[in-house]
């Protein structure tokens, strides 16, 4: 009773007799079926709901259907294109903070990215620390040149440990994107080298210093005295120099802090006795084009500089080219599709409410141009009118304008939170000077072509014809135009349902794809613990405690631990070289594999089967013979079809190519999601090379959520101090790489139900429109002796040839925006029969549905009353 | 006599609902729930009327001067509701659709085909 009586509340307002009666007969009613048992009571529940929603319908029916009527009109109309234009404009404004608003460093256009470029092998891989070393030495077409690279870092403050990403920079970075701090300094160029490395924990001549992102330091208390103070991270004290501002993030609004980096030093001693590697490529580089030098001389002399570096180190460089890309095309390349997409959606819902709109205005037009005759020939100025039918339409405009705005700074806040999280520069979207211009400006557009141009059509008639009694009230002009507007917009619908149905079938087969292993009943967890406190069989001793542990759990199956997970973005996986025994150890021929680092059981815990040999054990210790186990893909280019177990492969890793032992082949899996191809893999045993910072996998034998607390709680009951975090599900992590997939899907889907809604109004409208016009001529057809069903079947035809004609101008849409969905689509292509016939199918059925009514209304016209008037 | 006949011509025929209504009202006033009482008595339960529409077409009736709270109250009164009564304009609607449907009738009744149905 409660939810009935708030339902009623909400539609028929606060406080009315009305309403207090319906609810007392309501309860009445109730009571009475209480006595005849429950079946009864459920049934006049029912009943009493059904009648409310029915009750709604109707009023709200009438509501519009007087709202229509002037003065109404113009705020149907407002409300109408305002939505429209809310649309657009929300998406205008993610366009402009996401691509078009310039990036918040001064010269923007100055700034690129660099990469290296392999034309033979088809690769492009951030640049190696060898070769950035010598870029900066060598190159004069940079100001400055700067690398980075991000690490994972745990913050001690007073509630607890948590996970901070930490970027190291080198020398010129602050002085590439030319920002100041918001607070204190940033670093002095003495105070790169010597300075201790996040990563490495090697401790180094100076006192350890960073610089605060703004984020990270608003989550510390936003305390301005903070600078100067110390911040305890990795396991000590670290002197925070500066802030940076809010809009600084570099490489992403993710970062928490930056530290000094040195390549020379962090790449010297035993282990790299020829100083920064050359082939190990994995930063992100970034330089700061000379001032008056082109972008295109600049990749010239970069050309030059890499082709000499190739011939001076050929094991390392040969083949080996530089590419540079524009910062700003660099961060948006990826969501540029997505984007476009939706702006394309966007549109096509703009374009069908301009055409509704359209078509009820020159409606009005022609009921008002009696009126208007009428004014006319009483000697009204035509002025006058005309400056009345402009008023009206600014009127129009500004309201729309007002709509639209409120609407559009609603719909952000939506977008922002479900938008996928990958979009760059999302954080900086805004409702600015710039936003608001372009939603006023598209108002007016669509005022001038939705109200303006139809409704002239009804301010100067001929006022004779016009006048005459019974005179049909609009030209035949005017429904032609409207029947045009009409297939136009299903046209339009057409492409938006196409493209919603080819998402849905591409989404459906993205989900069917086998991944290769078990993702039910999977618990992740990662933990990055301090490189202070755990080093070298430590870190093995560690994690050996954690999973023994978690493996107590009631509930749990099995447990291990991988560098890098299936489906998951977090952790880095090693891209590195291998050959095989007795071939020549030439490093630009050699193979590429992912190297990653697993406990004993992964596999099993995974459920990926082995197809050949073992699982790692607890007898691959460091002190034991270095072995591997690869996956068929590897074993497949390596060994074609040759048992590669008890084999030896060389692996360039971790202080240069050593061989080992193939123990076990695996299964491929996907492991960046159901899109991706597999691709050759290394798993090194972990006590064999003991990674810090590992991803914890459970088998559960229950709901993975319902053991994440105790998981966690059994991993911090070893060593509180280590963050436990990014506690979730495999079942998510592979949801997550369809999250785009998954938005574009609904995005299309909404915007082509929104789209199909529109176009059966404007069908409806038109039929009804044209019935109601017609009124006499039918009527004149039954009185000689049509019957109800031929003039039913006229309406009907009609609806089914504006259906075919917008069928075939969206079928011309579709083919032209095919091309564009070929990178979205997964397993299907754009011309899919089904697809185009389910859409058809739909379509065919909406406009029947739509030509009900009028052809009813149509059919029940009393040729005697009809003709009397 | 004709101008009359047409202002109330035009009206019909009327909706199931709206003819239940009135003649529930027919042998006199009635508070909401009565109406529902009473048409779903003279239905057997055919026909059943649920307050939110019943609600709204009271109303839409009371605009159209069909029907009109009633200034005499029943004896078994009940203080809180509002009793609904037939106005003369309203006596004429539902007098004219009885007798709009009387000739429906006599003309199925004429039909030689539907006699024979109704022996069979």
């Amino acid at each position: 009773m409660r939810l009935y009586n708030r339902l009623l509340r909400l539609l028929r307002g606060r406080d009315t007799d009305e309403r207090r009666a319906i609810q007392d007969d309501a309860e009445r009613l109730l009571d009475t079926a209480r006595v005849r048992g429950g079946a009864a009571v459920t049934a006049t529940w029912l009943a009493l709901i059904w009648d409310l929603a029915a009750g709604a319908t109707h009023d709200l029916a009438r509501a519009v259907r007087s709202l229509i009527r002037a003065p109404g009109f113009t705020v149907t109309v407002s409300l109408l294109l305002g939505l429209g234009v809310a649309a657009t404009t929300t998406l205008f404004a993610l366009i402009n903070a996401v691509i078009l608003k310039p990036l918040p460093y001064a010269d923007p256009e100055q700034l690129v990215m660099f990469w290296e470029w392999n034309a033979t092998q088809n690769r492009v891989e951030g640049p190696s620390p060898g070769n950035v070393d010598d870029w900066v030495a060598r190159s004069d077409a940079f100001e400055a040149i700067t690398a980075w690279w991000t690490a994972s870092a745990t913050l001690r403050g007073r509630d607890g440990s948590a996970p901070v990403t930490g970027v190291q920079v080198t020398k010129g970075f602050f002085a590439v994107f030319r920002r100041a701090p918001l607070l204190g300094r940033t670093f002095a160029d003495d105070e790169y080298a010597g300075t201790p490395s996040i990563a490495s924990g090697r401790t180094g001549g100076r006192e350890p210093v960073l610089v605060l992102s703004h984020r990270l330091w608003q989550n510390l208390g936003a305390n301005p005295a903070l600078v100067g103070d110390t911040v305890y991270v990795e396991g000590r004290n670290w002197r925070v120099l500066g802030v940076m501002p809010p809009d600084f993030a570099v490489p992403d609004a993710g970062a928490g802090f930056w530290t000094p980096w040195d390549v020379r030093e962090a790449y010297r001693g035993a282990r790299f006795p020829d100083g920064p590697p050359r082939d190990f490529r994995f930063l992100n580089v970034v330089g700061r084009v000379t001032a008056g030098l082109s972008r295109e001389a600049a990749s010239e002399r970069m050309e030059v500089l890499a082709s000499r570096l190739a011939a001076d180190h050929p094991r390392t460089n040969a083949g080996w080219s530089v590419q540079l890309v524009p910062l700003n095309e660099q961060l948006v390349r990826s969501s540029r599709t997505e984007l476009l997409l939706v702006f394309g959606a966007v549109s096509c819902l703009l374009l069908l409410v301009c055409a509704n709109v359209a078509s009820l205005a020159i409606a009005r037009g022609a009921a008002r141009a009696r009126e208007t005759a009428i004014r006319l020939a009483l000697g009204a100025g035509r002025s006058r009118i005309v400056k009345e039918h402009l008023a009206e339409s600014g009127l129009s405009a500004a309201l729309t304008a007002l709509v639209a705005i409120v609407l559009t700074i609603g719909s952000l806040s939506g977008t922002v939170a479900f938008a996928p999280s990958d979009i760059p520069r999302l954080h900086e979207v805004e409702v600015n000077a710039q936003v608001v211009a372009f939603a006023v400006a598209i108002s007016l557009l669509v005022t001038l072509a939705g109200v303006v141009l139809p409704g002239l059509r009804g301010s100067a008639p001929a006022i004779a014809a016009a006048l005459k009694e019974g005179a049909p009230i609009s030209g035949r002009r005017g429904s032609q135009v409207r029947r045009a507007l009409v297939v136009a917009e299903i046209g339009v619908t057409v492409v938006l349902l196409v493209g919603a149905g080819l998402l849905v079938r591409s989404f459906a087969r993205l989900q069917r794809v086998d991944p290769g292993f078990d993702v039910r009943n999977l618990l992740v967890l990662r933990i990055s613990p301090d490189v202070t406190r755990y080093q070298g069989p430590r870190v093995t001793d560690y994690y050996g405690r954690v999973l023994d542990s978690i493996r107590e759990l009631p509930g749990v199956a099995a447990a291990a631990a991988v560098t890098v997970l299936p489906m998951s973005t977090i952790g880095s996986d090693f891209y590195r070289p291998y050959w095989l025994e007795g071939a020549p150890t030439s490093g630009n021929t050699a193979t590429v594999a992912n190297v990653r680092m697993a406990t004993p059981e992964y596999f099993s815990t995974l459920g990926l089967p082995l197809v050949a040999g073992r699982e790692f054990s607890a007898q691959d210790t460091l002190q034991g013979p270095r072995v591997i186990i690869i996956n068929e893909s590897l074993a497949r280019s390596a060994w074609q079809g040759q048992d590669p177990v008890g084999r030896e492969l060389i692996l360039d890793y971790q202080g240069g190519a050593t061989p080992r032992r193939v123990v076990g082949v695996v299964r491929d899996a996907r492991y960046d999601g159901p899109r991706s191809a597999p691709a050759p893999e290394i798993f090194i045993p972990h006590a064999q090379n003991p990674y810090l910072v590992m991803n914890l996998l459970v088998r559960t034998t229950i709901d993975p959520e319902a053991l994440a607390r105790a998981a966690r709680a059994r991993a911090l009951a070893v060593d509180h101090d280590q963050p436990v975090h990014s506690v979730t599900t495999m079942e998510r992590l592979l949801d997550d790489t369809m999250q785009q997939d998954r938005f574009a899907m609904l995005f299309v889907g909404l915007f082509a139900a929104a789209g199909l809604v529109t176009a059966a109004t404007g069908v409806y409208a038109l039929l009804a429109y044209t019935v109601a016009q017609r009124r006499r001529e039918i009527a004149v057809r039954m009185a000689i002796g049509a019957s109800s069903n031929s003039v039913a079947r006229l309406v009907v035809m009609e609806s089914l040839m504006l259906a075919l004609a917008g069928c075939v101008t969206g079928g011309l849409g579709v083919a032209a925006v095919s091309r564009l969905g070929r990178s979205i689509l997964f397993g299907i292509a754009p011309q899919d029969p089904l697809t185009l016939a389910a859409t058809a199918a739909v379509l065919l059925v909406t406009v029947l549905t739509a030509s009900w009514l009028p052809a009813r209304r149509a059919a029940r016209i009393n040729p005697v009353s009809a003709m009397r008037v | 006599m004709a101008d009359r006949q047409r202002s109330v011509d035009h009206l019909l025929p009327l909706k199931p609902k709206v003819l239940h209504v009135l003649l529930a009202l027919a042998d006199g006033p009635r508070h909401g729930y009565g109406i529902m009482q009473e048409v779903a008595a003279r239905t057997e339960g055919l026909v059943r009327l649920w307050p939110a529409a019943l609600y709204g077409t009271l109303r839409e009736l009371e605009d159209l001067d069909w029907i009109a709270e009633a200034s005499e109250r029943p004896t078994d009164d009940d203080e809180r509701r509002r009793y609904f009564a037939l106005t003369p304009l309203g006596k004429r609607v539902l007098s004219a659709e009885v007798r709009r449907l009387e000739a429906i009738v006599d003309l199925a009744r004429a039909s030689r085909a539907l006699r024979k149905e109704g022996r069979a």
